[in-house]
């Protein structure tokens, strides 16, 4: 296992190394850069420009170097946790990101928690209750969550929880506590906040899982163990829970690994909608600005977090099944 | 008025067993059992009226082609049937220990705590498949401890050790490290002896084995054959051995019950049905059967045509489609009714040749 384990580690740097090369050159490949927006702004506040002057920008902000110099620069930092600075924001990308990656991560992940509690206990009841009426509202309720597009559903909740629920909405607390000292009042201020986005991001992959778990759990029922099981006197419940379910969860687990990226990648409209100072919006402003640091360095750690994300989905399926495990 | 009602025929297995031999210990008593499935394209009829009795430490086989109804016996048996399966009408009398009142198992609830005690505990079953028939997830001594904490109430240490003590009796080399293993690091054969520990590990009164050597090689065949006799004759319980291998059933049974379409058509001891088979679709079984030392080149006999679909009713007599002695006018609209052969009790055909 600590065989296994380190060998991953090094397939994962292995892998972070060519991700980085990739994305530079990706992030390079468009024309121009982002002195030239800002040369745009400079002239139209302050008319023309000399030609020395943008000379000197040009130096500053280093645009015509060549990219495997720039590539040097930034991964030279970066190894360092020096991540350089973001052209737009004039502040270290480190201090930009640190905060917006946290609260996607936290939000990732309680999407998939959420995702997770709804769909198991849901696709195992449509399972074990086939063709009956509940099963036909589960297989409805899918299909709408699957097919309602996530800006629609924000609007939706804002509007409910505004005029039925009269909660402030959008943003990460109210208003009153932007400025607060963080006290439990305004931790459970920003829990109220976090339903609607988790939510949001998970009614898509909710609905999937739960159909996921619904087809597995109908194959694994028919499996001889569960006769197997139910011959030795086992009560229902025990049978489908202990022996069924740990043998149809293996999609859901592995759903980590998948879900998270798209988690992350989903909420950048949610998050636009709803205000929320994720990474999503970031990245995407980074790349329209081509704030080249800044959005490399996103886009590392977005990397990251996908492969972190597989290898907990591994060691979850290595406990969940033994036939996974390595001898 | 149909056959079955004639007095002559209907009180001939009733009465004689019971002036032969009156105290009879006999463990299950299945009485016109009924099982058919409502599916979308019809109504099948899996059994129609099969009865039988198994006598207390006794092996009963149940022999038949696949689709007559031999898993279904054992599938209704254990209350397990499957959706959308139902039992129509007939009684499962199971007594666990002798002059005790019969419970009729049909009237439990099929997941009520009475049924749930007596499956596993007194009755257990072992399945065709030896390879799905454990859960992947769960070590063997796992398995086989959840049996036993469930019906025996001893903690987790016990369990063990009567698990581990188990798996030695059924011939497991290192049953210790067998018990921390998982199913799919056993053989087949391991498998199977697995469940069958499995099964043991309550010593249920009466034992239903599904065709347990179906999967395996002959030579895991023949062993797997001899522990369940040996064990068998151990426990003094009883077997409903469930198979298509009459070679097997020559080794395993002391009688013997055949089944077609979901009826039993011959029923008598192991050497009756070898030595004096009365029941034509008995006595071309037995003709199929390749023979060591027969003449080479000879073509193997087999049964013309095909069982019938499952959705028709076939009237009369079930095998009179396929029967050699077929007798039109009397096969084809009569159900034969339960005759017993050379006033021998304990031999019973249901023939129009021989009513």
């Amino acid at each position: 296992m600590v065989n296994f384990l380190i060998r991953r580690l090094f397939y994962m740097l292995v892998t972070l190394f060519f991700v980085s090369i990739i994305g530079f050159a990706l992030i390079e490949l468009p024309p121009g850069s982002y002195l030239d927006s800002e040369l745009q702004r400079l002239r139209q506040l302050g008319g023309n420009l000399s030609q020395s002057q943008i000379r000197s920008l040009e130096i500053r902000y280093g645009v015509n170097d060549p990219t495997y110099l720039k590539y040097w620069k930034w991964v030279s930092g970066a190894v360092r946790g020096d991540f350089g600075e973001s052209f737009e924001y004039k502040k270290p990308v480190g201090e930009l990101i640190w905060g917006r990656l946290l609260f996607s991560v936290t939000l990732a992940f309680s999407s998939l928690i959420f995702a997770w509690l709804v769909s198991i206990p849901l696709g195992v009841y449509a399972a074990t209750h086939r063709y009956t009426i509940p099963d036909y509202l589960i297989t409805a309720m899918q299909f709408i969550g699957v097919a309602v597009p996530q800006f629609l559903l924000a609007l939706v909740l804002m509007v409910f929880a505004t005029t039925v629920l009269k909660q402030e909405v959008g943003g990460l607390v109210s208003q009153r506590f932007v400025n607060a000292p963080m006290s439990w009042e305004k931790f459970w201020d920003f829990v109220s906040h976090l339903w609607i986005p988790i939510i949001v991001i998970s009614a898509g992959s909710t609905a999937w899982l739960t159909r996921v778990m619904r087809a597995n759990l109908l194959d694994v029922l028919n499996m001889q163990y569960i006769q197997t099981a139910r011959a030795k006197g086992l009560k229902e419940g025990v049978v489908i829970w202990k022996h069924a379910v740990r043998n149809a969860i293996h999609p859901l687990v592995m759903a980590i690994g998948g879900v998270l990226p798209a988690l992350i990648s989903g909420e950048v409209i949610a998050s636009i909608v709803l205000n929320l100072p994720t990474t999503g919006p970031l990245l995407v402003q980074a790349l329209i600005k081509q704030d080249m640091y800044l959005a490399i360095t996103m886009v590392m750690f977005l990397s990251i977090m996908l492969i972190v994300g597989n290898l907990i989905a591994d060691l979850l399926l290595a406990w969940v099944d033994p036939r996974v495990r390595l001898e | 008025m149909s056959v079955a009602q004639q007095p002559s025929s209907s009180a001939i297995p009733t009465s004689a067993p019971e002036s032969a031999a009156p105290e009879e210990d006999i463990v299950l008593e299945v009485q016109d059992l009924h099982v058919y499935f409502y599916t979308q394209i019809g109504v099948v009829r899996a059994l129609n009226g099969v009865s039988f009795k198994i006598p207390r430490g006794k092996v009963l086989g149940i022999v038949g082609e696949s689709g007559c109804g031999k898993s279904q016996t054992s599938l209704a048996t254990m209350q397990l049937i499957p959706r959308p399966g139902k039992v129509e009408s007939g009684k499962i009398l199971f007594r666990e220990f002798n002059n005790q009142e019969p419970i009729d198992l049909l009237t439990l609830e099929r997941n009520s705590d009475e049924m749930r005690n007596i499956r596993g505990d007194n009755i257990s079953m072992i399945f065709q498949e030896p390879m799905t028939s454990l859960n992947p997830c769960y070590t063997v001594g796992d398995q086989i401890k959840e049996a036993i904490i469930l019906h025996q109430g001893v903690d987790k240490e016990e369990a063990h050790t009567r698990a581990v003590d188990i798996l030695r009796k059924v011939g497991m080399p290192n049953p210790e490290r067998i018990a921390i293993s998982y199913p799919h690091q056993l053989s087949g054969g391991m498998r199977q002896r697995a469940m069958i520990a499995m099964a043991l590990s309550c010593t249920p009164t009466l034992l239903i084995a599904d065709e347990p050597t179906t999967a395996l090689d002959v030579t895991t065949e023949a062993q797997i054959l001899e522990l369940m006799r040996d064990l068998q004759r151990e426990i003094g319980m009883s077997i409903m051995f469930i198979t298509h291998n009459l070679g097997v059933v020559a080794q395993m049974c002391d009688e013997v019950a055949v089944m077609y379409l979901g009826r039993i058509v011959e029923w008598a001891s192991v050497d009756d049905i070898f030595y004096n088979p009365k029941h034509p679709y008995t006595i071309l079984l037995l003709r199929s059967i390749p023979r060591l030392g027969s003449e080479e080149h000879i073509r193997l006999e087999s049964i013309k045509g095909s069982v019938p679909d499952p959705y028709t009713r076939v009237p009369g007599c079930p095998f009179h489609p396929r029967c050699p002695s077929f007798m039109p006018g009397l096969c084809d609209v009569e159900e034969p009714p339960e005759t017993t052969v050379d006033g021998n009790a304990r031999h019973t055909v249901r023939c129009h040749l021989y009513t």
